[in-house]
């Protein structure tokens, strides 16, 4: 009796096997192997053979001021630029949702950013923005403030990627917004301006409340998407000047791809991981807080 | 004065006209239903009252004052719909005093009326949970008391009790009736469904392609329906209508003969072709009864009684019987028909002869 269900049991191992062989060897092995060499001190050019260093490279990130400031500079990004793609994009959607004039047209135009890939997107904001030869630069100038150096001061190059962003995926957050506006009962707005509800208040206390868990995952979708931020500010600024605009994965794309250096780059790409989830779970912890009131 | 009139009001959606010129006048404290079948234009009626359509022409007017292009808000009146349309986030307190607390009215007020209403509405023990938590005759019973804390001139109803089950419906109607009765609130309450509509009205307006067929009280509608079209509306099951000829005071068709009352054989005279109309209630033992043989093709017995559902010629006929009436299938069979309760129409324009 016991034999038989020892053998069942087995038989339940073996079919279970090649699906586990599967997700071992595309997914977790690399996260393993990537784990490991993260606690490895390792360099491919010039050459230098693996050395187990412990959290060596963790404390190294930790105490490094290149890394705060990468820490710093993309969240300052992420925050600024989600916030107003949130706002923006609520508002497009909210426009678009009660027919403005020309409606059909606006739905395509104001998609065309978000179909853009990011890299040119960032060629044609450093077109933009060009201090000499930029359209940007050219209208400055008429109002008397010309030669603005938008792409080599560090508070205005961090603007220009805010702007950047904010352009392209604000798009994203009016498409999912609208699909949300267009799924609410209608008759519920219906009763609320037979009951003579002006419209702001019908926003403030019916359309925000109910599209509140909507919102909560778009800004989150946006919050995850905008910590991984390279290619635009990788090629409108590399990261300068100096490494005043350099962003956590670009941070790991310089020492992965310029230094060689490995374990640090599995360190750092581990760290970021850590980041992100920190930030997921706060906002999402704080982000219950405020539905559950409305649910 | 009329509390509620539409004069000549017209809907058009693009080149459809849903509403060809309308008139209605409804008197302050009225219960009106507006009952047809789908796509009759009852619920755009409805709507242009409530200002949430805008009448393509002609003018309405509540309470005396005009408000043909007025925004909903400004019309004091207030909707209860058929989903329900409650705040989803909101508990039913909320939901019940939330237009009062955007208006402004001072809290003491509010939760007086909110308890009130809830009292009448039976909905105390419900007043802190979210519609979700809440069965659907639940739902409806607050959204009635969204609108009557309100105290609008006008209520409307816009099919409330259609997602209700039968049973729940039954008593709803009730409730909504009495309540009326009670608040003495001009009420108009649009509806598909015939029983509803007799049952709770003062006063049915039968609606047809955008046209008033008929407005009456339930009563004059079943007794003298002034054309087919109601006449086939009001009343389950549904009125039979046979085309006869009406020679000698008699009504003919195929070889049987039905004897017409005396005031109906005067104010019918010889006039050829007409629609007979009776209703399968009428073909009973009376006074005045006349014998219809008929072909039956099928029994339904019901408990009080029984319907025998047949054929004279190519004419389909429903007979309500005694459930002890003796009536085989495809055994012709013979009932008496109250010839007082004879209704007839002109077969061209359709109108109560």
């Amino acid at each position: 009796m016991a034999q038989t269900a020892g053998r069942g049991d087995s038989i339940k191992h073996a079919f279970i096997g090649p699906a586990f062989l599967v997700v071992l060897v595309v997914t977790l092995f690399p996260l393993i192997y990537a784990l490991v060499i993260s606690f490895q001190a390792i360099r491919l050019v010039p050459p230098l053979p693996p050395r187990f260093v412990g959290f060596g490279n963790y404390a190294e990130i930790l105490s490094s001021a290149r890394f705060w400031g990468s820490m710093w500079t993309t969240s300052v990004i992420v925050f600024i630029s989600v916030a107003f793609q949130y706002v923006i994009g609520f508002a497009l959607a909210l426009a678009l949702h009660h027919n403005v004039a020309g409606a059909s047209l606006y739905r395509v135009t104001f998609l065309l950013p978000m179909f853009l890939a990011p890299v040119c997107v960032a060629l044609i904001a450093r077109m933009v923005f060009h201090p000499y030869l930029g359209p940007v630069n050219d209208a400055m100038g008429m109002l008397g403030a010309g030669n603005i150096p938008f792409l080599t001061e560090p508070n205005l190059a961090i603007a220009v990627l805010i702007t950047i962003e904010i352009w392209q995926w604000t798009p994203f957050v009016a498409l999912l917004m609208l699909a949300g506006l267009q799924s609410l009962p209608g008759e519920v707005f219906e009763a609320a301006k037979v009951d003579n509800i002006p419209a702001w208040r019908r926003f403030r206390d019916i359309t925000f409340p109910m599209l509140l868990p909507l919102s909560v995952a778009v800004v989150f979708i946006r919050l995850i998407e905008g910590f991984k931020v390279i290619d635009t500010v990788f090629v409108l600024t590399g990261g300068g000047p100096g490494t005043a605009t350099e962003t956590l994965t670009l941070f790991a794309y310089n020492e992965g791809f310029k230094k060689f250096n490995l374990g640090m780059t599995s360190a750092l790409s581990f760290t970021f991981l850590i980041v992100v989830i920190v930030f997921g779970t706060l906002y999402l912890a704080a982000a219950q807080r405020v539905t559950r009131r409305y649910a | 004065m009329a509390h509620v009139a539409l004069k000549n009001v017209t809907k058009r959606f693009g080149s459809v006209t849903v509403i060809p010129p309308l008139d209605l006048e409804i008197e302050e404290g009225e219960f009106i239903v507006l009952v047809g079948p789908s796509g009759c234009g009852k619920t755009t009626t409805l709507r242009m009252l409530a200002g949430l359509e805008t009448a393509t022409s002609g003018e309405i007017s509540i309470a005396g004052q005009e408000v043909t292009h007025a925004r909903p808000g400004e019309r004091d009146c207030a909707m209860v719909f058929q989903n329900y349309a409650l705040y989803p986030h909101m508990t039913v307190r909320d939901n019940i005093g939330y237009a009062m607390r955007v208006h402004g009215t001072d809290k003491a007020t509010i939760d007086t009326r909110v308890n009130d209403a809830a009292t009448l509405l039976g909905l105390v023990p419900l007043l802190d949970r979210k519609p979700k938590n809440l069965s659907g005759g639940q739902r409806q019973r607050v959204a009635i008391g969204r609108a009557l804390v309100r105290q609008p001139q006008v209520f409307l109803f816009d099919e409330p009790l259609s997602n209700l089950d039968a049973k729940l419906r039954v008593e709803m109607r009730t409730e909504i009736k009495l309540l009326q009765r009670r608040l003495g609130t001009t009420t108009v309450y649009v509806t598909h469904d015939q029983v509803e509509a007799m049952t709770m009205a003062d006063r049915v307006v039968v609606m047809n392609a955008g046209r008033i067929e008929q407005a009456a009280d339930p009563i004059t509608l079943y007794e003298h329906p002034a054309n087919r079209f109601v006449a086939n509306f009001i009343g389950s099951p549904a009125m039979n209508f046979l085309t006869a000829r009406i020679e000698n005071g008699a009504a003919r068709f195929g070889d049987q003969s039905l004897a017409l009352t005396e005031e109906d054989a005067r104010r019918l005279g010889d006039r050829g072709e007409v629609i007979f109309g009776i209703r399968p209630e009428h073909m009973r033992e009376a006074e005045q009864a006349a014998a219809l043989t008929f072909m039956p093709d099928a029994v339904e017995p019901l408990g009080p009684h029984t319907l025998v559902i047949g054929r004279v010629g190519d004419t389909k006929l429903t007979a309500q019987v005694d459930p002890r009436f003796g009536v085989t299938p495809g055994t012709m069979c013979t009932v008496q028909v109250d010839m007082t309760q004879a209704h007839f129409f002109d077969p061209e324009s359709e109108a109560r002869l």
